[in-house]
C-alpha cells in the first residue's frame, strides 16, 4: 500500500499529544519531513514523532496509523487534507476541529472526537470522521460542519451546541445528544434518548440519508443494513432552548 | 451506398454545439420517476419555440442512482450557458419538487463547469430549508407538505451536440412510420443521447427562414414536403409520399453518430426510398455528420 505509514517504536506515553502532526498541510511532505513534526508528552515537553514512531513511506495524500494508537489524543487536530486510517483505537479528541479530509478508525475513539479546541467557539467545521467501533462522550461537540459516523455506540453529549453537520451512529446514542445545538442533525440508527427541549414532528422517510448511508457504506464498509435504507424515521427539532433548528432522526421499525 | 435496398444519400446532418445538463430523478418508484421526467421534458422539443430541448436518455437501475432507488435519467439542452440554469431552475422547481416522492440530482459530476439549480430552488423552503454536504456535494432539503424534497445545489454543465438527424423518405406514410419507430426503438436507451420531438419523429422539418414572411426565423421544408412537389424545387425521388425526420441531440459527436448508426441501420426495411439528412450547406453548424461515413464505420 502506498502513503506514509506511522508504527510505534514501542508503547507510547500517555497521553502523547498527536496535535500539530497532521494540522496544516501535510499530504506532500516526506516521511522524514514529518517525522520531525512535534508530538507533546509529558505534560508539554514536545519531542519528534520520529523518537517515538517510525515514519514510512511515499506521501501520496494518505496515511495510515497501525499499531496501539490509545494513548495518542488529538490525533489529525486541525486536519484539512488527506486521508488518515487509524488501523486501531485512537485516544481522546480525534479529530479536534478539523476542517477537511477524512480520519477512518477502525477501532474506537475516545472522548471528544470531532469536538472544539478548548476556548474554540466551534469544532469540526468539515471534513468526515469515521470510526468503526464506538466513540465516547461528546462527539462532534459545537462541530460546524462535516459528518461523524460512528459504527457502535456514542457516549453521552453528542452534538452538544453543534451548530450544523451530522453526527450518526448505528449503535446506540448516550443521553444528552444535540442538547443545546441550534442546527445539525443527529442520526440515531439504534436507540437513543430524546432531550427534553427536542420535540416531535413526524415520522417519515429523509432521502438525504439514503444517500449518506449509501456512500458509507461504498466509500468506509459501514455496516448499513436494508432496514436504515428503507425504514422510516421519527424526526424531533431542537433544541428549542435554542434555535431549534436542529434535529434528530431517529429509526424506528414502524 | 444501399443498405438492404434502401438508397443512403451522400449528404450529411449539420448540427450545433448546445450546453448539455443531465438530471437523474429518483423516486419511490420507476412510476413516480417517470411521471417527473416526462413533465421535465415536456414542451421541449426545439429551442425555437421552447427555448429548451430535452429528453429522457434512459431508465436507471437502483444500482446506479444515488440514492438506491429507481430514477431516470435526463439531458437538458439549450444554445446559451445562462439558458440553461434558467430553463432548469423553472423546469426542476415547476415539475419535479411537485412530484411526489422525487428527487433530483446533477447527472454530470466530473463537469467543472456548474449552474446552481438547488441554491435557487431552496427560498422555496421559505427559510425552513436545510443543507447537508454529502461526499463534498452540497443537497438542499426542502420541506413539503408531503415531506421533504431533496435537490443537489448544482448540476454540471457540458458543450454537447444538438440537431444530428436523419430523413426517412418513404413510399407510404405508414413505410415511413414504421420505420421511424424503428429508428427510435434501435436509439432508446442509447447512453449520451435524446430524442426530443415527440415519440423521437418530427414530421415538420424545417428549413431556416421564410419565403414570405422575413421575420419567421423557420418554416415548413417544402423541398421535403410531398405534397409540394410540384410546385416547389422538390428533393424527393418520385417514389417517396412520405417523409420523417429522427433529431438526435447528445453529450458529444460520437454519441449521436452511434445514434444515427443504430437509427438509420433499423430504418432501412421495406418501403423505404433512400435516407437522406437535413443540413444548411455547412455554413451554420460546426457538426457534419456524413451519413455514408457513419454507415460505414469510418467517422462522422
Amino acid at each position: 500500500m502506498s502513503g506514509l505509514l506511522v508504527r510505534p517504536k514501542a508503547p507510547l506515553p500517555e497521553p502523547a499529544d498527536f496535535a500539530a502532526v497532521l494540522s496544516g498541510p501535510w499530504t506532500g511532505v516526506t516521511a522524514g519531513e514529518l517525522a520531525r513534526r512535534p508530538v507533546a508528552v509529558d505534560r508539554g515537553n514536545p519531542v519528534q514523532l520520529g523518537e517515538l514512531c517510525e515514519v514510512t513511506g511515499e506521501p501520496d495524500g494518505s496515511i495510515r496509523f497501525a499499531g496501539d494508537f490509545r494513548p495518542a489524543v488529538r490525533l489529525g487536530a486541525g486536519l484539512s487534507e488527506g486521508t488518515v486510517m487509524v488501523e486501531g483505537s485512537v485516544g481522546d479528541e480525534v479529530g479536534l476541529g478539523m476542517a477537511g479530509g477524512s480520519i477512518e478508525v477502525r477501532g474506537h475513539a475516545g472522548a471528544g472526537a470531532g469536538a472544539a479546541p478548548p476556548e474554540a467557539r466551534r469544532g469540526m467545521t468539515g471534513g468526515e470522521l469515521v470510526v468503526h467501533g464506538s466513540a465516547a462522550q461528546g462527539a462532534g461537540a459545537l462541530m460546524r460542519r462535516g459528518l461523524i459516523a460512528v459504527g457502535g455506540s456514542i457516549g453521552t453529549h453528542a452534538g452538544a451546541g453543534m451548530i450544523a453537520g451530522t453526527v450518526l451512529a448505528l449503535g446506540a446514542i448516550g443521553p444528552a445528544a444535540g442538547l443545546w445545538s441550534k442546527r445539525g442533525s443527529i442520526v440515531a440508527l439504534g436507540e437513543v434518548t430524546i432531550p427534553p427541549t427536542y420535540r416531535y414532528t413526524c415520522t417519515y422517510q429523509p432521502i438525504h440519508l439514503r444517500l449518506m448511508l449509501i456512500r458509507l457504506k461504498a466509500r468506509y464498509g459501514f455496516a448499513v443494513l436494508g432496514r436504515h435504507l428503507s425504514g422510516s424515521y421519527r424526526r424531533y427539532s431542537g433544541d428549542l432552548a435554542e434555535l431549534g433548528k436542529g434535529e434528530i432522526l431517529a429509526w424506528t421499525a414502524e | 451506398m444501399n443498405i438492404r435496398g434502401v438508397f443512403i444519400e451522400e449528404t450529411f446532418a449539420e448540427a450545433f454545439t448546445m450546453r448539455v445538463a443531465r438530471v437523474l430523478i429518483t423516486a419511490r418508484n420507476i412510476r413516480w420517476a417517470r411521471e417527473a421526467a416526462l413533465k421535465l421534458t415536456g414542451f421541449a422539443t426545439s429551442v425555437i419555440g421552447c427555448k429548451v430541448e430535452a429528453g429522457i436518455e434512459r431508465e436507471l437501475p437502483k444500482a446506479e442512482t444515488p440514492d438506491g432507488r429507481p430514477g431516470i435519467s435526463i439531458l437538458v439542452m439549450t444554445m446559451g450557458k445562462d439558458d440553461l440554469g434558467k430553463r432548469l431552475i423553472e423546469r426542476v422547481g415547476q415539475t419535479v419538487l411537485t412530484c411526489p416522492t422525487t428527487a433530483c440530482y446533477d447527472g454530470l459530476a466530473g463537469a467543472p463547469d456548474r449552474v446552481g439549480v438547488g441554491s435557487a430552488l431552496r427560498f422555496f423552503g421559505d427559510g425552513f430549508q436545510a443543507s447537508k454536504v454529502i461526499g463534498g456535494e452540497r443537497f438542499w432539503r426542502i420541506p413539503v407538505m408531503e415531506g421533504e424534497f431533496l435537490v443537489q445545489e448544482k448540476f454540471g454543465m457540458v458543450k454537447g451536440v444538438g440537431g444530428g438527424n436523419f430523413l426517412i423518405l418513404a413510399r407510404s406514410a405508414d413505410s415511413a412510420l414504421a420505420a421511424a419507430e424503428a429508428a427510435v426503438d434501435a436509439i432508446a436507451g442509447h447512453p449520451g443521447v435524446i430524442l426530443p420531438f415527440p415519440g423521437g419523429v418530427v414530421r415538420s422539418g424545417s428549413k431556416v427562414g421564410a419565403r414570405r414572411i422575413k421575420t419567421m426565423i423557420a418554416s415548413t421544408n417544402d423541398a421535403f414536403c410531398p405534397t409540394l412537389r410540384a410546385v416547389t424545387q422538390s428533393a424527393l425521388p418520385e417514389t417517396v409520399n412520405s417523409v420523417l425526420e429522427i433529431v438526435i441531440n447528445g453529450t458529444d459527436a460520437d454519441a449521436v453518430a452511434d445514434a444515427m448508426r443504430l437509427g438509420i441501420d433499423a430504418a432501412c426495411r421495406e418501403g423505404v426510398v433512400s435516407i437522406s439528412a437535413g443540413n444548411y450547406g455547412g455554413k451554420l453548424g460546426p457538426h457534419h455528420f456524413h451519413l455514408r461515413r457513419i454507415m460505414s464505420g469510418t467517422t462522422a
